[in-house]
């Protein structure tokens, strides 16, 4: 009978099979793979991601994105679960400071060889590098760039303003908003009522009338910087933006008065230039307003940094790990991050990409040249309204107070200065 | 009782049979009984303990003392959560209590269309809190809602902004919580009302005592143990209020309608603060046992007197 031996044969045939992955291993020959967690799942973030991972894929590797969508609360809670269980991500959206705090909890991948190897630290803003390296190893890579504090004006505002300057200082922007009042528009600036977004008017007034010391007070948080004059003339400059903003917003976000800007009857919003592919995709065209970098005193750029990143966490699987480096060689790559930012209406992080080919919008040119200026003065610096200048615990104690005084106006300048101190400490 | 003790003290096998042939009914109470006793107690311990230590993004091991709570009293969040759960929950109790009392009486009338009433009442009930706080946070809103409404309807000095006014959007607040909930507390009154003993109301009736009167002094009173009830079910849900207020003002504007249970979220999940979250999650147990330890002794005492 020929066939007596089947069941032998199924036993070896089988040991040879469970044995080859560790043989091919052994040869080097392992497959990258990527589990990544990230909250984008929808719109022009989830369209970016799946692209990133389509290129991944084209590179002969696994890709296993699981998107937690919402809040990124929600993103970091499902990170603490697996973290808790020892099961990390191999890589994992995570951004700022809070890139140093979550390091401490588990170990992450040690990056300084790729990123050396692509010659990536000459490339990216100092400020920004910082955060990505606590403990002076790149163990996390920025990924895109929007800055806070863009400069946006309805057209059709400036018509009936009759204005055709696009503000350089605060001063400017205070004349040109006096100018909207009196040409009819009653609320000369868009807003959105979040808490971000009160952030977002309070470190845009800050930085544009001091970046120095907007760096010594919300990034070093220095007791001096924090009770000094610029702050004080900051809050007071957040005021009168206050003052000009439709107080029946209430807890909306900034999109939902997107139409009432491009039709004039709101003139000027300070937002991020994420609203420009917001913008876009709500069908307004470029001609329905302009982009300008945010009003600074000293007439030269201030650029207040938000940066998208990954962090890799620590995993012992080789094909994990193979996974890590080409995922990182692929987040330095220029042609990806061009590929990436097209996408979302963000900046890529290297500056030496070139962003005069056909993709690219005239916001986005003038975003990255005033990246450019910015870090050549020193004044890019990193955005508290979207967790990049501080932790999440002490962000959340600054922005209470900022979000409290935007809405309550019988707290004077003066009094909102100690408050913001006293919240520090407290937070501390 | 003398069945029970003749049964345990009987020796042999017809008591073991007796516990057997009552094992399914042991099971069906002790075990979800024990399960959900040790998974509240276990994580309400865990709670306390994680309280008391210097964790921030995960658990850890250590000891701070008080620090935490020491922390979460100093700031100024707790401090308006707790003015606002002080006003909210009176007002929200009260309100709701006397608008389902009088929904009750009302409807006590013998009206016509009384159950399709009282469906309408109750129904507010069965939707969601988030779906409530978004509705009224339409409603509310001072530029699409009610008070649009009303200026195009040609009244324009009409004002009604209060989720906007940061001293009157805790009643807001209020407001949804009642149309929410008065329609529970119009139905717990409702079956009180009706379980009045009819002879006693025909016998005040004869001893003259005209229908204002038979309500003062004869049916109110023995609604006590109702109203008591009421009372505690709503502070109950007061104190623990969270997904109402997100919807509707996510504790805005600024910060001026936030609540215990939105503090607590807040340090936990969005500013990484484990230790200092648990702290104020153990200082609303605290409120709630406040309001539920001395509910517990009244109806420990009333038994105690009525046996």
């Amino acid at each position: 009978m020929p066939i007596t031996t089947t069941r032998r044969r199924l036993l070896a045939g089988s040991v040879a099979a469970l044995a080859l992955p560790a043989f091919a291993r052994a040869q080097g020959a392992v497959k990258p793979r990527l589990t990544a967690i990230s909250q984008w799942s929808a719109g022009s973030d989830g369209a970016a991601i799946t692209a990133l991972g389509k290129k991944f894929e084209e590179k002969g590797g696994i890709w296993q994105h699981s998107p937690v969508p919402g809040f990124t609360t929600e993103m970091m809670n499902k990170l603490r679960a697996q973290i808790i269980a020892g099961d990390p991500p191999a890589c994992s959206q995570l951004k700022g400071p809070e890139i140093a705090a979550w390091s401490k909890i588990a170990p992450t991948v040690n990056l300084d060889a790729v990123v050396a190897s692509a010659g990536y630290e000459k490339v990216v803003a100092p400020d920004l590098a910082r955060l990505h390296k606590p403990g002076g190893k790149w163990i996390a890579l920025p990924l895109q760039i929007y800055s806070t504090n863009m400069l946006f004006l309805s057209k059709r505002a400036m018509d009936k303003a009759k204005a055709d300057k696009i503000p350089v200082t605060w001063a400017d922007f205070n004349d040109l908003a006096e100018k909207m009042k009196a040409g009819g528009i009653t609320y000369p600036i868009a807003n959105g009522g979040t808490r971000p977004d009160d952030g977002q008017k309070f470190e845009a007034s800050f930085a544009g009338i001091s970046p120095a010391s907007y760096r010594a007070a919300i990034m070093d948080l220095d007791k001096k910087a924090l009770e000094g004059p610029e702050i004080k003339a900051a809050f007071a400059q957040v005021r009168k933006i206050a003052d000009w903003m439709d107080p029946n917003v209430g807890a909306q976000p900034y999109a939902t008065n997107l139409k009432r800007f491009v039709d004039g009857d709101m003139g000027m919003m300070i937002m991020g230039g994420w609203a420009q592919g917001v913008l876009r995709n709500a069908g307004f065209k470029f001609d329905d307003f302009m982009i300008a970098p945010g009003p600074s005193d000293n007439t030269k750029p201030v650029f207040l940094l938000n940066a998208d990143a990954f962090i890799f966490w620590q995993r012992s699987e080789p094909d994990l790990q193979a996974g890590q480096t080409l995922m990182a060689q692929l987040v330095m790559d220029p042609a990806i991050q061009t590929m990436y930012s097209q996408i979302t209406g963000s900046i890529p992080v290297r500056t030496d990409v070139d962003l005069s080919g056909a993709g690219w919008s005239d916001g986005q040119r003038r975003t990255a040249s005033a990246l450019k200026d910015a870090v050549a003065n020193n004044q890019a610096v990193l955005s508290l309204a979207h967790n990049m200048a501080q932790e999440n615990g002490l962000t959340a104690a600054m922005i209470d107070v900022i979000t409290e005084y935007v809405k309550n106006k019988t707290i004077t300048p003066e009094q909102a200065v100690t408050r913001l101190a006293e919240a520090v400490e407290g937070a501390r | 009782m003398t069945d029970a003790v003749s049964t345990a003290t009987r020796p042999g096998r017809p008591a073991i049979s007796g516990v057997v042939r009552r094992l399914p009914e042991y099971l069906m109470i002790w075990v979800p009984l024990l399960f959900s006793a040790a998974h509240l107690v276990s994580f309400s311990l865990w709670t306390i303990w994680i309280s008391f230590t210097p964790s921030t993004l995960v658990p850890v091991s250590g000891w701070v003392g008080l620090r935490n709570y020491t922390a979460v009293m100093a700031s100024r969040n707790w401090q308006i959560a707790f003015d606002n759960l002080l006003l909210f929950g009176s007002a929200f109790v009260l309100l709701s209590l006397v608008t389902g009392l009088v929904l009750a009486i009302l409807l006590d009338q013998r009206i016509r269309g009384e159950n399709v009433l009282r469906s309408i009442f109750l129904y507010p009930l069965a939707v969601s809190f988030v779906v409530t706080g978004t509705v009224w946070s339409w409603l509310l809103n001072p530029g699409i809602g009610i008070q649009k409404l009303v200026h195009d309807l040609g009244w324009t000095s009409f004002r009604f902004d209060w989720l906007v006014n940061r001293d009157m959007a805790i009643w807001t607040i209020v407001i949804a919580a009642i149309w929410q909930s008065s329609g529970f507390a119009m139905a717990l009154f409702l079956a009180g009302l009706r379980s009045v003993d009819a002879d006693i109301i025909k016998a005040a009736q004869i001893d003259g005592a005209g229908p204002i009167r038979i309500y003062r002094r004869v049916i109110l009173p023995t609604l006590w143990p109702i109203t008591i009830t009421v009372v505690v079910v709503q502070l109950q849900f007061a104190i623990s209020a969270f997904d109402l207020v997100r919807a509707l003002t996510n504790g805005g504007p600024g910060i001026a309608t936030q609540l215990p249970a939105l503090v607590v979220y807040d340090l936990m999940f969005q500013r990484g603060l484990l230790g200092r979250g648990a702290a104020a999650a153990v200082l609303m147990l605290l409120i709630l046992l406040a309001v539920l330890l001395p509910y517990a002794a009244w109806r420990y005492f009333r038994r105690a007197t009525h046996a």
